[in-house]
């Protein structure tokens, strides 16, 4: 990889950062998140793991990931549509 | 059926407050059950009892990774080297991401399902019921699905469905809180809802029925 390309891969990890930590902003700050045995924590925890870039703010990212990309291609518009279309069947 | 319920720390409690609803389900269905609470929740009496009573469901709740499932305070109590103890068991392990590859071996080596997570799984809670988790809504949002899984097998639904149920009460889950919008308090709790849902898993028979 060059190091342009390696640059551009560096700034794409920090844009996606910071579009986590955005998004991550908006949760209720009296909630906690339990993820694994790792333990409980609150949104600013989390913002904080993400800006360390440890395993779990890797997670928090993977998670807004996929998230995203179920509203991009619509997966979770098909998996509530399933659900309705299955209620009906019943 | 037996079930373990350790409790040594928020999501440890939280999961063993919500089976309790699954026990009262089983002894409603006059289900035997081996509840192995808090320190008896370890791997001797977890394995002791697979081999000699033989309880065909098995319901573990715990911290988990890809090769293990864990009781009190952390301690393995189910591995990929446990043959004797999974065979011809429908196993449940409400843990994180023993799916993966505890769950794939455990088919090979004889147990009739396993059904799981092959991620970790999020739980999403109000600390200020940490004394009352049953009272927890934002809880309840996760832990009412995924308790879904045994009553279904305890209803007599084959282990396909209990897992398709239970992904029917997250999809639910999803679109209540859709329709409430961003002013409901939990409208954040869907991108983990979906999570869980999507990584939850029926490995084996499907047609298996408890």
């Amino acid at each position: 990889m060059t190091e342009e390309k390696k640059q551009q891969k560096e700034e794409i990890s920090e844009d996606l950062k910071n579009l986590v930590i955005e998004r991550l902003d908006v949760l209720p700050s009296d909630k906690k998140i339990s993820i694994g045995s790792v333990g409980e924590f609150t949104k600013d925890e989390l913002i904080e793991r993400v800006k360390q870039g440890d395993e779990i703010g890797q997670k928090i990212v993977e998670i807004e990931l996929s998230f995203l990309r179920a509203l991009k291609e619509g997966t979770l518009l098909e998996e509530l549509l399933f659900s309705n279309q299955d209620d009906k069947e019943k | 059926m037996l079930i373990t319920r350790p409790e040594h720390d928020p999501a440890t409690y939280y999961l063993s407050k919500w089976s309790e609803k699954i026990i009262n389900k089983a002894k409603e269905k006059s289900v035997k059950v081996i509840d192995l609470h808090r320190d008896k929740a370890n791997r001797k009496r977890v394995i002791g009892t697979l081999e000699k009573v033989g309880p065909r469901l098995i319901i573990l709740n715990g911290h988990g990774s890809d090769i293990s499932v864990q009781g009190h305070d952390n301690e393995i109590i189910l591995d990929k080297g446990d043959r004797e103890a999974i065979k011809d068991k429908i196993i449940y392990a409400r843990s994180c991401r023993s799916a993966k590859s505890l769950g794939e071996n455990s088919i090979l080596q004889g147990a009739v399902v396993y059904l799981g997570y092959k991620e970790d799984f999020i739980l999403f809670f109000n600390p200020i019921n940490l004394r009352k988790p049953l009272e927890d809504k934002t809880a309840e949002l996760f832990l009412e699905p995924s308790n879904y899984i045994p009553i279904s097998l305890l209803k007599g639904h084959t282990a396909g469905e209990a897992n398709n149920k239970s992904k029917g009460l997250f999809r639910k889950n999803i679109e209540k809180l859709i329709i409430e919008g961003p002013s409901s308090d939990d409208y954040y709790a869907i991108r983990y809802l979906l999570w869980d849902m999507v990584h939850q898993v029926c490995l084996g028979d499907e047609n298996a029925i408890f």
